[in-house]
């Protein structure tokens, strides 16, 4: 009886598998449907824009062909600029702080470079990326490249206004470059989870040890500070999960109280859509914060 | 209603426990019951019969669970914030408590025979004395009964909790007992109120929220989270059927970060202890070399020490603790 049901148990497992992997064949082909269809749109209303820069540039300058591609490649990423921003400003909340977990193994460096550049186009001020095995944390400056390239690719000469701030670990030396409003970018990894809680306790037991306080003192909001301090961050108000693992992963767990979770199956290949989709998911999001 | 549901699943979902329990199962289940009161708006019934239904489906959730091998059970019953709500509210959920608590102490040989241990985690204090002392009550009949484990979070948030066990080292500093320096996750984790528990395998919310609200924080951080969009007074055994699947499909992976981060947590407990003991012996050696088999007799025997150290730390904290629920209990005898 038991082999019958540990064999019933496996065809189980094999169905949800083959569920889920139905689900978002179909996802993706809906979207690349959906994405031609809107690039078609877009192509038909662009097109006397273009056509007029371009006769305009010709006259000006037909013997640089360099130009036109120039002129189409600037007018393209400042049209995707507006968009983004118009998108950020059309949801009914945006987070201050978005993180970015990862749950997979093998990290793709451009895709999530694509997603911090993303959120800071629609308007996001604190970006953080996570993982639980400290990969970006490693790898930290490739993440770095790959962010200034993106940006460059997809916002085009003017992304120098978008100067990122790019803090690896609680480092004080950044402390007055925070309250400045370029978007910053802070990759995090386990040891700034419940590790950062243990120092920050160290810390309040070491002046209890020094009898500089008493222990009855000690108090959520004294706690909340120190580590507020060591971060140097609001708390995130939106975490996007991408991979196939349902948890934290030790994300942060004294931040992530009033966190609202999105899982998304995979940050490869994750297109601007599906980050626009939890953006909206999270604007219809209330919090009554226990009342 | 009682606590303690007698019954028998049907058939079929006999049959899908049977098929489940054939894979992995999780040990310890944490519940945020949350949608009793958009249940009552939308039946048009009283926000108190709204809550009401929602224990009702917590006994029903018991009986499923204990059919399906789970013995740990953990709920959020009533957060810091909730005293918040209106005051009407907060006295009907207090007043809803305390029925509860005394019906439970009824049932006293029903919860015997089962062997439920009832633990509440939260800070009592905050609460009115009566219901402070029949929790005690509760508690403590049921203290030895170790074949399933509820623990009830009332007046609780994990911010709260994680604080108070911040104070409670303190204190172990003040008393001597303990050196800021032995501080690490896992003497925090035993000073949380959950020190008895093992940290849940799989976490469930209901009603389509998706976040923990303060709710087990630390512990979940390695825990299977699962959303579902179903108001708790109408949550199904096929609902948690669907939750445990979800668990199964993550169960390896899961696994595979804990283990990473347990091995990561024995090396920050290393480093701390080298780090402490290279101190001590700059300290007293005048600054002059040491030779590394001095140095490993002295970090094998500063080691034994602090583990010494926090058991007794530990035991005190525990009667500390323990004798907290006696005292409520023989106040209430005498009044």
């Amino acid at each position: 009886m038991a082999l019958l049901y540990g064999l019933l148990w496996r065809l189980l497992l094999v169905l949800v598998h083959v569920n889920r992997a139905l689900v978002s064949w179909l996802r993706v082909r809906l979207r690349s449907w959906k994405g031609r269809l809107w690039e078609r749109a877009m192509a038909a209303l662009l097109l006397p824009v273009a056509l007029a820069g371009f006769s305009d540039r010709q006259k000006k300058s037909n013997h640089n062909p360099d130009a036109k591609a120039n002129t189409l490649t600037g007018n393209l990423t400042a049209s995707r600029r507006t968009r983004w921003l118009c998108d950020g400003r059309s949801l009914e909340k945006l987070p201050v702080h978005i993180g970015l977990l990862v749950a997979e193994d093998e990290p793709s460096y451009t895709d999530i470079a694509n997603l911090v550049v993303w959120c800071m186009a629609v308007g996001i001020s604190y970006v953080s990326v996570y993982d639980n095995q400290g990969f970006f944390r490693k790898n930290n400056s490739r993440l770095l490249e790959e962010i200034v390239r993106q940006q460059q690719d997809l916002l085009g000469a003017e992304a120098s206004k978008y100067n990122v701030e790019f803090l690896s670990n609680g480092s004080d030396k950044h402390q007055h470059q925070v309250l400045s409003c370029t978007p910053t970018v802070k990759v995090l990894s386990p040891e700034d989870g419940k590790q950062s809680i243990v120092q920050a306790a160290q810390q309040l037991c070491r002046s209890v040890e020094n009898k500089e306080r008493s222990s009855k003192d000690i108090s959520v909001s004294m706690l909340d500070i120190l580590l507020r301090e060591a971060k140097n961050i609001p708390d995130p108000e939106l975490v996007v999960k991408f991979g196939p693992v349902d948890s934290t992963l030790g994300f942060l767990p004294w931040h992530i109280r009033l966190t609202e979770f999105i899982f998304l199956p995979s940050h490869k290949n994750v297109s601007y859509e599906d980050l626009l989709g939890a953006l909206q998911r999270y604007g219809a999001c209330q919090q009554r914060l226990g009342q | 209603m009682s606590w303690i549901r007698e019954g028998d699943l049907n058939l079929l979902q006999k049959i899908s426990a049977n098929v489940l329990k054939a894979g992995p199962m999780p040990k310890h289940v944490a519940f945020i019951m949350d949608g009793n009161r958009r249940f009552a708006r939308k039946k048009r019934m009283e926000r108190q019969e709204g809550h009401m239904q929602g224990f009702d489906k917590l006994a029903e959730t018991l009986l499923w669970c204990k059919h399906l091998s789970i013995q740990e059970v953990t709920v959020y019953a009533f957060s810091i914030e909730n005293f918040k709500r209106t005051k009407d509210e907060v006295d009907g959920l207090i007043e809803l408590a305390r029925q509860k608590f005394e019906r439970l102490l009824d049932e006293r040989e029903n919860l015997e025979k089962h062997g439920v241990c009832i633990r509440v985690l939260g800070d009592l204090n905050m609460l009115p004395l009566d219901l402070q002392q029949l929790i005690a009550k509760a508690v403590i009949t049921t203290r030895a009964h170790n074949k399933c484990f509820l623990n009830v979070c009332f007046s609780y948030t994990s911010r709260y909790e994680i604080t108070n066990a911040v104070r409670e080292m303190a204190w172990g500093v003040e008393q001597g007992l303990i050196k800021a320096s032995d501080v690490s996750e896992a003497l925090l984790s035993e000073c949380l109120y959950s020190n008895n528990s093992p940290n849940p395998d799989l976490l469930i919310r209901t009603s389509g929220e998706i976040r923990l609200s303060d709710f087990l924080l630390w512990q979940t951080s390695h825990s299977c989270l699962v959303f579902q969009s179903v108001l708790w007074p109408e949550y199904s055994f096929w609902n948690l059927c669907e939750a445990i699947v979800q668990y199964q499909l993550n169960h390896k992976s899961i696994q595979k970060a804990r283990d990473l981060h347990r091995e990561h947590q024995a090396l920050q407990q290393f480093e701390a202890d080298r780090a402490c003991v290279a101190e001590l012996l700059q300290h007293h050696g005048n600054g002059k070399p040491v030779d590394a088999q001095r140095r490993q007799e002295a970090l094998l025997h500063y080691t034994a020490c602090r583990e010494e150290r926090t058991q007794d730390f530990l035991q005190a904290l525990k009667h500390k603790r323990d004798s907290f629920f006696d005292d409520l209990c023989s106040e209430a005898v005498l009044t």
